[in-house]
Order: structure tokens, then C-alpha cells, then sequence
């Protein structure tokens, strides 16, 4: 309303001014502008007074005109001399556009130079928003395109690439759909073709839950770029490839580059008409993983073979399993397998909502979950050398210790006897025995004696020394930290149920010391606990990143250097009792076990799991390192409800062995005993 | 007798100002059809042509007849406002209806250009009679009710711009045939309150809204220039920035960016000036401003020679016609005025304005060739 208010304040002092003048000039005065205010003279009579009358309004008439010429002057040196600089710039920024120029995002290696990710042309269909109120133009569209209009307008429609930009119609569209739109540009008003690099994975599958995948940046890294100010920040921009998950999202600063910028002088139509200045995108920077592929590959199609295996056996409740391979010397991650898997190529310009759907769903066994450090599981026997070196410090036995494994134990009395796996009984059996045969018994007698000690927590101190229940620190994201349970931790999960039955008891400390019960482990902290057991306690923190390699310039190489994770003390005699314990393991436990082994020339020393669940077949875990005398790798598998770890994961991680030295296992005998 | 004898029937001292103005709005268009498709240099120059012969024609005629055709002039006068409404002969643009199709020819005209100097000749052919002196209300009142007349017409087209002139012009002459100074001051106060209750009616919603929306906005930009940025304020804002970027000495025809790629509207017709300020710079503007101003005030000076109270009003008329349309003009690329669609006299794109400014141009000299020669 202000405008009227303004123009009606201004009308009305120019009518007041007026009014004033009226009252003031009453008489019959013309418009004569008579200087001095002189009376015409009178001498010629009325001629000469009209003739003078005429001469005076004409002189008004020149101030009239005169005047308009002096504003119209005065205003235009103000603008053109005074203010000229002030509207140049503004006409500057009327005709200078500035385009961000993509950078191309790195590549991903393996530690061979075998491409993992690159990036390939891709061509794109995108479309200015307005099309989605154009109904001819979008039944075009999704006639050539092959989609249903009200899917074309939603992807139109759809804003998260920002308002103002292109929207994304279609990617990787064909030959033919380009030239038919470009012939019928008069049918396609809005829609234009773009070239883009898209991310392409050549391996598939192979990696995937290592890499990761891409898509558009989240609304939470839009807006986290746009809060961070500094210029090494990356402005992400519609269209942008971002990482979403794995080595893509976990190095996303260095695989990013940084966009170039482009200024252009365009029309009022936004035409280019000519190109200025340019700052040169800089690319993002190569990766080499530690992965080695050949491994890679080994490790997952052993993966789905065993659990196929198992499942033809009958066991149609196995259908998923991890596994990995650490170098123990530096923590170089030689293969990290999950299964079921997923291809990274299916997210390429945007994943569809059914693959989505099918590939966050339950029924699909959650194939984008990377088991190997989000899995978490009971370790089962696996645990035992960490039990037997707490027993060891603290007291609890001795390396010469005995035991009588009747097959079943009373050591709380008899209403709360337990078996061990081996209901005949293992007979009479020292520690390191208990290790070869995984005799719970030896255990139980084991976590009885921490229960009544004054170390009740013995067995949780030393599960934590060796990094358990908490993260590896691995780089990727969504690592979980496992378990390690204790009387706190019971009294306070456990809020609904009784007091005796949130409180710590034998039984829990005989479950904890066999693996069993609460203990939650993920298979990478397991392998990192062979991993210093296999160097007398030096763990070195897992990880993937071998090098990076600017891909602009120089080209130079920065390479990873390896950290220390832990270091656990333990005395030699117990590493050697240990040591001794994991090869008997692998060469006598079970003569079947033996003969997978016994085939290659490097010594193995390992150990078997089997985490038990009432109602469901059993999760199996095999850990082992290699050589025995000069540890070089750990491998670590664990097959969900696949069975005993002897008869499951055991052949993953020989196969895996088997692709590290080039000695496939050529045993096929099957062990029938069910060692655990 | 060669110079002396063309001195005699051309008035050489309005002419040479004026044909200098033409050249250089010749130059403007053709820099402006360099980049604008719809700036055509041969229709322009075509424009000319057509507008220097009929300027022949007016400068050969005996003006004075017309004296006593005040009649025949206001039919002329109705006659060219209402032809647009017939139909057959109306074509629509840009918002208008004031514009004709010329049978046989096709040509486009707009008949409201050539109606203000019809307007002018009506006016002082009545204005004249009372030699100087206008002696009784009646005859007062019977000259703005004349004036009324085309004034509404046009605003009927709807054409405020060009009412406008008709009304200023109008008024200065009635002004300078000898009008009483509180009339005329007391008619000007209704005037105004007649204007403000016009624009404070069709603001409020439920009064009846005698001007168009557009033409509201237009106030409204020019009272705050930020309200719209991308309607009018934008070609307000546009125009200003071309004006200002011209700097001293102007980018030159090929690098004016605001006229030359797009971003002023409407470049070669309305915001001539503009482009001409743009590419020619602070010394364009004072030369186009040098010009008009000589070839104004030797309209003046002729006017103080004549001794025919019915010529000085036409030039009185003339001059008014020309002052205001270069204020108008000038001053809504500059933010001095509202935005209306007033051609710049001799410069803009257009036949309709050319034909009829060189018409003026030669009543001008018609006035000059048939005074009483000097005994």
C-alpha cells in the first residue's frame, strides 16, 4: 500500500501549493512573466501589450523546455560520470555466469593397480522444472524413454539435486533416444542431453562391500558443505557423484577433486555467447586398496559356494557369511568378503526404488550390510586362547594343569550341570588339550575358578585388553563395536526381569569363557585377536588404504604407513601354549580337519567356533594364521547358521589360503566327528 | 540569391539542428539493428523518406487556411482516434488498439502520433482568435472542453502516454494565448485531484479501476523501484544500468552488452535513449541533448518572429510537443518519469512517430515560408 500512500501525499501538496497560489495571485494577472514586475507599457495599445504578452510567455516557454534539458543533463552526469562505475559492475554481473566444471572423481585400485572403480561417459536426459507441467512434452518423454509418465514428472519434480538446477530424467540413455530427441527438439521444449562421467565398477560385484556405492549428495552433506567455509571444503552441486557408503564415502574428501569454475558472458537469454576466465577443476585423487582382487575374488566365490553347499546339505536357514584376510605384519586388509552381495553399478545415476527396497530388505538377507564389521555374533570356541591366557595371569591354571571331562560337568553342583560339545567325554585332558579339542570342560573349570576368585571380572578385563567391545578403527564407515558382557552390563539390560535374574551368575562366566551366551564379536575384531596372538601381542590397526596418488600433476604417492592398534602383554610361555594349542587345532583335533591342511607346505595354526542359538542351526567360525612359525596373514570366516565351524567356515578360509599361496585345497574329505 | 533565396523558404537554423538529430538517430537505429532483429535500418530509413515527403507536402501548404478550419480539424482530429476502433482497419499491439492497417498498403500506423499535431493545429486555430487576451470564462471554458476531446479519445485507445502530450501541449497553448493565471491554476488543481482520485479508486479494490493494471504497476515501480525487479522495475533497472555503464565516452556500437545482448527491453523503440546512452556515452547524451535543445529554441526564436498569434501557438504547441516527449522519454530510462510508451522524436524505431515528428518539422517551415514578408 505504500506506493498509493506516497503518490497520494505528493498529489496532494502539489493541489495545496496550488490553492495557496490562487489565493495569493487573486486578479486577473496572466501568465505574462513580466520582469521586475513592470506593467506592460502602454504605448502602442493593445497590440503592443498583446505583442509583449506573447514575447514573455515565449520566454517561459524557453524555461520550460530549457529546464526540462538542464534536469534531464544534470541527472545523466550524475549517472554516466559520477555513478558510472557503480552501474558497469552491474551490467558486469548482468552478463557473467559462472559454471562449476565437474572434477573427475579418483579412482579406486587394488594393491596390483587392478582398476577397481573408474569412471565411464555416460550420456544423460535432464529437464528444466517447468517441464513438469508441460503434459505433452513428458508423454514424449516417456514414450522414448520406455517409463511411465507419472514417474517421468516425478523425477522432474523431484528437487534434491536444488531448485534451480536440471533435473535428471534419465541416465546411460541410448544413441538412438539422443538423436531422436535432438531431431525433435520442437517435441522436447526444456530437455536437453548432457555427457556426464558416471562411476563404473568393471569387477561387479567383486569388492562391493569394500567400495561402497555413490548417489547424489544427501540433504545432510549439502548442507554440511555449505556450512564449512574453508577453500579446501567441496561444494557439492547437483548431478554430484557423492559416496554413499564404504572406501567411496569413508575417502570421499580425497576421491572428490575440486570443481572448476567457468565464467561465460551470456545473453539476456542465458545463451553462451563467449567464454572469459576459467579455473581448471582439479580431479580427485586415485586410491590403491590393500585389497589384493585375485584374493578378493577367491574369498566371495568361496563364500557363496560353501553357503550354497551347506544348503543343499538341507540347511536351507544358511545364507550369509563373511569373511577376511588381514596381513598381521602392517594390518593390510587382503580380502574382505560379505555375503549376500550387491552391485555397486546398480546405484549409478540413481538407484531405483524397487532394487532399494529389495536391497535394504530382511527376506533379501540385507545385502548391503557388511558383515565382516557390522556382523556380530557369539565367537564360540574361538574365544579360548584369550580365555586360557587369563586363566594363566590370573592364576587360574597353569600350563600343566589337568582336567577330567566326563562329557558332562558339575562344578556348581549338579542342578546346574553343563555338557561339553563332546558328550562321551574327553577324559583327562591338560590346557593345551583343552585348546586342540576345545574341551569345554577344561573351561568351565576354567570360569569357575574366575567366578569364585577375587578377579571375577578376570575374563572381561583380558577379552577388553585384546580389543574386544570396542571398534578396530578400520577405515570404513559402520563399524560395530561387539560386546564383552559383564555384571553392570547384565544388571542394567535386563531391566524387566528379576533381581536373581539380572544378576551376574556361574553360569554366565562359564558361558562367557567358552564364547557363548552375550558375548557379541564382529569377525574383523576376531581376526585382529589371531592377529596379535600370531605376533605375540603387536596388533596392528586394520585397514585398506595403501596409497593415494594425486592424479593432477606431479603424481606423486602418498603412501598409508601402518599404526599399532594394541599391544597386549602376555608371557612367552603362554603364547607358546597357545601357539601350540592352535596348531594341534589344525593337525590333530580331527584327521578330516587335518587333510585340508596338511596339503600345503606352510604351517597353519587356527581354531574352530560354533556359536550356539536355541531353535537355529548353529553359526560356524574358523580362524587361523599362517605360516605357524612366521605368521604372514590371519583369515577369519564365520558362516551364519552354517553348522560347525569344522564343516563350514574351515573351508572358506583354506580357500582362501589357497588363493594367498597358490595351493588350492585338494582334499575332499569331510569331517564327521562335529568338532567344534 | 541561391542561399539567401533557400533561407527565405527553409528556416535554417530550426533545419539544421533537426537534420542533424536525424542522422544521428539513423546511426542509433542502425547500431541497433546490428543486434536486434526487429530494428530494421531500411524500414527506418524508409520511415524517413516517407516522412520527408510529407513534410514537403505540409511545408508547402499554406498553413494559414487552417486558421479557419477549426471544424474541419476536429473531425480530422475524431476521425483519426476512432479509426482504430473500426473494424477492418484496428490491429492490436503491445496492449493497444491504436493502431491501423493502411488498406492497398499494409503498412501498420498509429493515427494517435499524427493526432497530436492535428490536436495542436485545432487548439491554436481556436486559441488564436482571441489575440492574446482571453477576456471571459466562456471562452476559457470552451477551450479545455475542445481539448477535452482528443484527450479522452486517446485515452480510450488506451494510450496515457500520448494523452498526455496532447493534454500538456494543449494546455500551453491555451496557456499562451493569454489565459487568466488562477484559472488556469485552478483548472490544473482539478486536474490533479481528478488524477489522484483516478489512481486511489483503482487501487482500492470494489472502485471502479479506471487504469489498467499495468499502467498501476508503472506508478508503482516508479515511486519504489524494487517492488518488481523482473517487470517493469526490471526494465526500469535495466535501463538505468545501460545508461550509467556508457560511462563518458559509451562502449562503442559493438560492445554495448545491456542493449546489444538483450537485457534491455524493448531497445530500439521505447529505450532508444538507453542504448544510445549506452553505446555513445555521457558525450552522446549531451550531443542528442545539444541538439534537441537548438533545434528547441530556434522553434522559439520563430516564433518570437511571427507576428501570427495563430503560428506562434502552433509553434508554442510544437515545442511543448517535443520538450515533453524528450523529458518523458528520457526521463523513464533515467527514473525521472513513469514508464509510458513515448517514442523519442526523431530517433525511435518507428514510422508512425517519424512521419508525423517530420510533418511537425514541416509546419515548422511552412510557418517560416508564408510569413508576411517584410515590407
Amino acid at each position: 500500500m505504500s506506493p498509493i500512500v506516497v503518490i497520494a501525499i505528493l498529489l496532494a501538496i502539489v493541489l495545496a501549493a496550488i490553492v495557496v497560489l490562487v489565493l495569493i495571485n487573486r486578479g486577473e494577472a496572466r501568465f505574462t512573466f513580466d520582469i521586475g514586475g513592470q506593467a506592460p507599457r502602454a504605448s502602442g495599445g493593445g497590440d503592443n501589450s498583446t505583442e509583449k504578452g506573447f514575447k514573455n510567455r515565449l520566454i517561459g516557454l524557453s524555461i520550460f523546455s530549457g529546464g526540462i534539458i538542464g534536469v534531464l543533463f544534470t541527472r545523466l552526469w550524475a549517472m554516466q560520470l559520477v555513478s558510472a562505475d557503480e552501474y558497469t559492475k552491474q551490467a558486469e554481473l548482468n552478463r557473467t555466469r559462472t559454471i562449476s566444471t565437474v572434477a573427475t572423481r579418483g579412482r579406486i585400485l587394488d594393491r596390483n593397480g587392478v582398476e577397481l572403480v573408474t569412471n565411464r561417459p555416460s550420456l544423460v536426459v535432464v529437464a528444466s522444472s517447468e517441464v513438469a507441467n508441460n503434459d505433452v512434452v513428458v508423454q514424449h518423454l516417456a514414450n522414448i524413454l520406455g517409463m511411465p509418465p507419472i514417474a517421468v514428472r516425478r523425477k522432474i519434480q523431484d528437487q534434491t539435486e536444488g531448485a534451480q538446477s536440471l533435473r535428471t530424467v534419465a541416465v546411460d540413455v541410448s544413441r538412438r533416444v539422443v538423436s531422436y530427441i535432438d531431431e525433435h527438439q520442437y517435441l522436447f521444449e526444456g530437455i536437453h542431453i548432457e555427457e556426464r562421467a558416471q562411476r563404473h565398477y568393471p569387477l561387479g560385484t567383486t569388492c562391493a562391500h569394500v567400495l561402497g556405492y555413490t548417489g547424489s549428495p544427501t540433504s545432510e552433506q549439502l548442507e554440511a558443505a555449505a556450512q564449512d567455509d574453508s577453500d579446501s571444503s567441496i561444494r557439492y552441486e547437483s548431478g554430484d557423484t557423492v559416496g554413499q557408503a564404504g572406501i567411496e564415502y569413508q575417502y570421499e574428501s580425497v576421491l572428490q577433486g575440486v570443481r572448476g569454475e567457468q565464467t561465460v558472458y551470456v545473453d539476456a537469454d542465458g545463451n553462451v555467447l563467449d567464454y572469459a576466465t576459467s579455473i581448471e577443476a582439479r580431479s580427485g585423487s586415485d586410491i590403491t586398496l590393500t585389497i589384493d582382487s585375485n584374493v578378493q575374488r577367491a574369498a566371495e566365490e568361496s563364500l557363496a559356494k560353501i553357503i550354497k553347499k551347506v544348503r543343499e546339505k538341507g540347511n536351507d536357514t544358511c545364507d550369509s557369511g563373511s569373511a577376511v584376510c588381514i596381513d598381521v605384519t602392517n594390518g593390510e586388509v587382503i580380502a574382505l568378503a560379505s555375503y549376500p552381495t550387491f552391485s555397486p553399478n546398480d546405484f549409478v545415476g540413481g538407484i531405483s526404488n524397487d532394487d532399494w527396497e529389495m536391497l535394504s530388505s530382511e527376506e533379501a538377507g540385507n545385502p548391503l550390510m557388511n558383515r565382516v564389521i557390522a556382523g556380530q555374533y557369539p565367537s564360540a570356541s574361538t574365544i579360548k586362547p584369550l580365555s586360557t591366557f587369563a586363566a594363566l595371569n590370573y592364576g587360574i591354571a597353569s600350563s600343566d594343569s589337568h582336567y577330567v571331562c566326563t562329557g558332562f560337568w558339575t562344578g556348581f553342583g549338579q542342578e546346574y550341570g553343563q555338557y561339553c560339545w563332546a558328550h562321551e567325554g574327553h577324559g583327562e585332558v591338560n590346557l593345551r588339550e583343552g585348546i586342540v579339542y576345545s574341551c569345554d570342560t577344561v573351561f568351565y573349570e576354567i570360569g569357575k575358578g574366575f567366578f569364585l576368585s577375587d578377579n571375577k571380572e578376570g575374563l572381561q578385563e583380558t577379552f577388553r585388553r585384546w580389543g574386544l567391545g570396542q571398534k578396530s578403527g578400520i577405515d570404513l564407515p559402520a563399524e560395530a563395536a561387539g560386546r564383552v558382557p559383564d555384571a553392570d552390563w547384565k544388571w542394567n539390560y535386563f531391566t524387566e526381569a528379576d533381581d536373581y535374574a539380572r544378576s551376574w551368575q556361574g553360569g554366565d562366566t562359564t558361558n562367557l569363557v567358552i564364547g557363548q551366551g552375550d558375548l557379541l564379536v564382529t569377525p574383523l575384531q576376531m581376526a585382529c585377536v589371531y592377529a596379535g596372538i600370531a605376533t605375540r601381542g603387536n596388533l596392528m590397526r586394520p585397514h585398506l588404504l595403501k596409497s593415494v596418488s594425486t592424479a593432477a600433476g606431479s603424481g606423486s604417492v602418498i603412501e598409508y604407513q601402518s599404526q599399532p592398534m594394541l599391544s597386549v602383554e602376555e608371557q612367552d610361555s603362554s603364547f607358546d601354549l597357545v601357539h601350540d594349542g592352535l596348531q594341534g587345532v589344525i593337525y590333530e583335533e580331527s584327521a578330516a580337519q587335518a587333510s585340508h591342511f596338511i596339503n600345503m607346505k606352510e604351517t597353519v595354526a587356527g581354531k574352530t567356533g560354533t556359536a550356539e542359538r536355541s531353535g537355529e542351526e548353529p553359526t560356524g567360525w574358523f580362524i587361523a594364521y599362517v605360516p605357524a612359525d612366521d605368521p604372514k596373514y590371519v583369515v577369519a570366516s564365520c558362516i551364519e547358521r552354517g553348522g560347525y565351524g569344522s564343516t563350514c567356515a574351515m573351508y572358506v578360509v583354506r580357500d582362501i589360503m589357497g588363493a594367498l599361496y597358490n595351493e588350492p585345497d585338494t582334499s575332499d574329505e569331510v569331517d564327521t566327528s562335529g568338532v567344534r | 540569391m541561391s542561399s539567401t533565396g533557400v533561407g527565405q523558404v527553409l528556416y535554417l537554423q530550426q533545419l539544421l539542428p533537426t537534420l542533424m538529430l536525424i542522422g544521428f538517430g539513423a546511426l542509433i537505429i542502425w547500431s541497433a539493428s546490428l543486434t536486434i532483429p526487429e530494428a530494421s535500418f531500411p524500414r527506418q530509413m524508409l520511415g524517413i523518406v516517407l516522412g520527408l515527403v510529407a513534410a514537403y507536402a505540409v511545408w508547402t501548404y499554406d498553413y494559414r487556411i487552417l486558421a479557419n478550419m477549426s471544424t474541419a480539424l476536429l473531425i480530422v482530429d475524431i476521425v483519426l482516434m476512432v479509426l482504430p476502433k473500426i473494424p477492418g482497419f484496428g490491429v492490436s499491439a503491445k496492449g493497444m488498439t491504436g493502431w491501423i492497417r493502411i488498406p492497398f498498403i499494409g503498412l501498420r500506423f498509429q493515427p494517435s502520433e499524427l493526432a497530436k499535431l492535428v490536436t495542436i493545429l485545432l487548439m491554436s486555430s481556436h486559441a488564436a482568435q482571441y489575440n492574446g487576451r482571453i477576456e471571459t470564462l466562456k471562452d476559457y471554458l470552451k477551450l479545455c472542453g475542445i481539448l477535452t476531446i482528443p484527450f479522452l479519445l486517446i485515452l480510450l485507445q488506451p494510450d496515457l502516454g500520448t494523452g498526455l502530450i496532447v493534454l500538456v501541449s494543449g494546455a500551453a497553448i491555451i496557456i499562451c494565448a493569454g489565459a487568466p493565471r488562477s484559472w488556469v491554476l485552478v483548472t490544473i488543481g482539478i486536474v490533479v485531484l481528478g488524477a489522484t482520485l483516478v489512481v486511489v479508486t483503482s487501487m482500492t479494490p470494489g472502485l471502479p479501476h479506471v487504469l489498467k493494471q499495468y499502467q498501476l504497476n508503472r506508478l508503482i515501480v516508479f515511486v519504489d523501484p524494487s517492488v518488481d525487479p523482473t517487470g517493469d522495475g526490471y526494465n526500469l533497472q535495466q535501463a538505468k544500468i545501460a545508461v550509467g555503464s556508457g560511462g563518458f565516452f559509451g562502449k562503442g556500437i559493438g560492445n554495448a552488452t545491456q542493449s546489444g545482448s538483450g537485457f534491455l527491453p524493448e531497445a530500439h523503440t521505447d529505450f532508444v535513449f538507453a542504448l544510445m546512452a549506452e553505446k555513445f556515452g555521457f558525450l552522446g547524451s549531451t550531443v542528442l541533448l545539444g541538439l534537441f535543445g537548438w533545434m528547441l529554441f530556434a522553434t522559439i526564436s520563430l516564433a518570437q518572429k511571427v507576428d501570427s498569434p495563430f503560428a506562434k501557438l502552433i509553434l508554442v504547441g510544437i515545442v511543448t510537443m517535443w520538450s515533453f516527449q524528450l523529458l518523458q522519454n528520457v526521463g523513464m530510462c533515467i527514473g525521472l518519469m513513469p514508464i509510458t510508451g513515448i517514442p523519442l522524436p526523431f530517433i525511435s524505431f518507428g514510422s508512425s512517430s517519424m512521419i508525423s515528428q517530420l510533418m511537425s518539422v514541416g509546419m515548422v517551415h511552412s510557418i517560416w515560408r508564408h510569413r508576411p514578408k517584410a515590407a
